[in-house]
């Protein structure tokens, strides 16, 4: 079971400075405030901020100005290695494009973040591995990553966004790469696994389908917060 | 942390060119180990082959000649000196033995060559491993490569200088050439690993029979007798092997036999010049190999550099999922390490079998037994390469990790 708490952005601007030009504001947020366990779209044309949204959100981005807490964590200025741990055992990243390695099994794959920790990975790891894999009907695991089919590759993805138990599961359209039937089925795992161990979702998508299963949605426009529903 | 993972998951998204780069590597280190390998293995052969040869007194010539003609038996006409030295140096105090060597004959490629008991027994160091040595005109006692049973009657032809056959083989033009003198094998020696193993050696009363000059002894003394002393008027001779007694009198004797008509040389000072010029070779080969390693370790590092670029997304994904940069880092330092030093390893296998393939070639023509063994020279310029490949992996290891995580998610 994992323990999520509440994810706040408060304050939170980013802004990119070109070359010769005025600052462009990419992100402008005064308070958004996840309680723990709920999931939440993120909703938006291309451009509006989405993906900076959750980068900010998994601490992969620094906000030029603003605090980004997890608890009484600030996720905003973690020292290096610090935000890496951070990751590794409290969030669960999923991919658009998956990003498996291709080279490696199912299971190698499912089993990577353990690997960033320990020279073996723990026996109950593996064990939650092969239980993901079953879970995820990945039954051959030791076929390489990259002849899977999409579905399979992104339901990969899922085991190993999982794999450390996330209670902060962050998705960058999921569904995007997918056709109908294979984005129902991740649409389903995705909240199913997120249910079953209460972690806080947050997805940025544009599948109304998905959209349609969440708690709320947050629609950007500019960097901004526009209407929540 | 583990790394391997990633070093195998990026080994085999790269396969093709992390085999073109080993074996680039390997064959650049491979030429460098070669020669390193060949060069020693040469002068230890040639070196082992002349302890036999303490003192050489010949007439005065080329230097090298003697001692390429009589150590290592290559077939060139050595002017003669008198007959009468060897009596004299075999009366000299300082002389423990000295025996002549007297060539020109041939049999089935295999020279023939006309010596003393002394010198067959290397001065009573070696038997015979079969039979045993000869003890009159008409017998022979062969090295341990020549092919002929013990027993086997043979007829020597004339060698013509400079002309080397195939030993064991019957080689047409030597019918024309032969001797009515016909020798019966009665021995063989023990293996010396030189081109002695090739000889058939008879007493040198034959040779000089054989050519209608008499056997070399004073008249109406034992006939039939073999070995010391000799007539003074002795026919004449190309070479004498002496065995001083001490080093004093080796240089006396030196000294002494440089004038006169003879010329005496200790065949190590004559190796020990061309094993200079050798060594210059080999050290100006050895540069240009290190030369070579450098600029193909070049190549080899902006190959994986933008192998490196190529797999930022890759990494940037790690790193989103909770790899540190150090861990990245070491992946990617660990698989580019591993390319040169496999790369290393094969090329010290590779260098080491060339030398091994052409050892047997020189051994083939030569006789010399050439054993090639790669040496601590050629294990530091190996474990160089692989430190400067290391240390040039760390900056692959930069260019994989440069960047924010989202700057090469996004890339």
């Amino acid at each position: 079971m994992s323990h999520a708490q509440t994810l706040s952005l408060i304050d939170v601007r980013l802004d990119r400075y070109d070359q010769g030009g005025a600052p462009v504001r990419l992100l402008d947020i005064d308070s958004l405030v996840i309680p723990a366990g709920l999931k939440i779209g993120i909703a938006g044309p291309s451009g509006a901020g989405k993906t900076t949204l959750l980068d900010i959100s998994s601490g992969l981005l620094t906000p030029t100005t603003g605090r980004v807490t997890w608890g009484d964590n600030q996720i905003s200025g973690l020292r290096a290695g610090a935000d890496a741990l951070w990751r590794r055992l409290t969030l669960g990243f999923i991919f658009q494009d998956f990003h498996l390695l291709p080279e490696l099994s199912v299971l190698d794959n499912i089993l990577l973040p353990a690997w960033f920790g320990s020279f073996r990975a723990p026996i109950e790891l593996q064990g939650r591995a092969r239980e993901l894999a079953s879970r995820l009907r990945l039954p051959d695991m030791d076929r390489p990553a990259g002849v899977l089919s999409r579905g399979e590759q992104q339901r990969v993805a899922i085991a190993r966004a999982l794999l450390h138990d996330a209670a902060l599961i962050i998705a960058d359209e999921p569904t995007a790469n997918l056709d109908a039937v294979n984005g129902a089925e991740i649409i389903n795992l995705l909240i199913t696994e997120a249910e079953r161990r209460k972690a806080t979702l947050l997805v940025a998508t544009h599948d109304a389908a998905l959209l349609a299963r969440l708690d709320q949605v947050i629609h950007l426009k500019d960097g901004r917060i526009g209407v929540v529903p | 942390m583990n790394p391997f993972p990633i070093l195998l998951a990026d080994l085999r998204s790269m396969r093709f060119s992390a085999v073109f780069m080993i074996i680039l590597i390997g064959i650049a280190v491979a030429i460098g180990v070669a020669v390193g390998a060949q060069e020693r293995a040469l002068r230890q052969a040639s070196s082992r082959a002349a302890a036999d040869f303490p003192l050489l007194v010949g007439a005065p010539s080329s230097q090298t000649q003697l001692v390429l003609t009589t150590v290592y038996l290559q077939p060139e006409a050595l002017p003669l000196m008198e007959g009468g030295i060897l009596n004299a140096l075999l009366r000299d105090p300082g002389v423990a033995d000295a025996a002549p060597l007297a060539y020109g004959d041939v049999v089935m490629g295999y020279p023939v060559i006309g010596t003393t008991t002394g010198f067959v027994t290397r001065w009573g160091r070696v038997a015979p491993t079969e039979g045993r040595i000869f003890e009159k005109e008409g017998e022979a006692v062969v090295g341990a490569d020549v092919a002929l049973p013990i027993g086997q009657s043979i007829r020597p032809s004339h060698a013509i200088a400079g002309h080397q056959s195939m030993p064991g083989v019957q080689d047409e033009e030597e019918d024309n050439r032969r001797h009515a003198t016909r020798i019966v094998i009665v021995g063989r020696l023990p293996a010396t690993n030189s081109p002695w193993d090739r000889a058939i050696l008879i007493p040198v009363e034959s040779v000089w029979e054989t050519h209608g000059l008499g056997d070399g002894h004073a008249a109406g003394v034992g006939d039939g007798r073999i070995g010391p002393p000799f007539a003074d008027t002795a026919p004449g001779l190309p070479a004498i092997v002496v065995k001083p007694r001490s080093v004093a009198a080796a240089y006396q004797l030196r000294a002494q036999y440089r004038r006169n008509g003879t010329m005496a040389l200790f065949p190590a000072e004559v190796l020990t010049s061309l094993y200079q010029t050798v060594g210059d070779i080999r050290d100006l080969l050895m540069v240009a190999a290190a030369a070579n390693n450098i600029l193909v370790l070049l190549a080899i590092m902006l190959l994986l550099v933008t192998l490196a670029m190529l797999r930022r997304k890759r990494y940037a994904v790690l790193r989103a999922l909770g790899a540190t940069r150090t861990y990245i880092y070491l992946a990617v330092w660990l698989t580019s390490s591993t390319l040169v030093a496999a790369g290393c390893i094969l090329g010290v296998a590779l260098g080491w079998g060339g030398a091994v393939w052409l050892s047997a070639l020189i051994t083939a023509r030569t006789g010399l037994t050439l054993q090639p063994t790669p040496g601590l020279e050629e294990a530091l310029m190996c474990l160089s390469m692989i430190v400067i490949g290391g240390l040039m992996s760390l900056v692959v290891a930069v260019f994989a990790t440069r960047g924010s995580v989202v700057q090469c998610l996004r890339s």
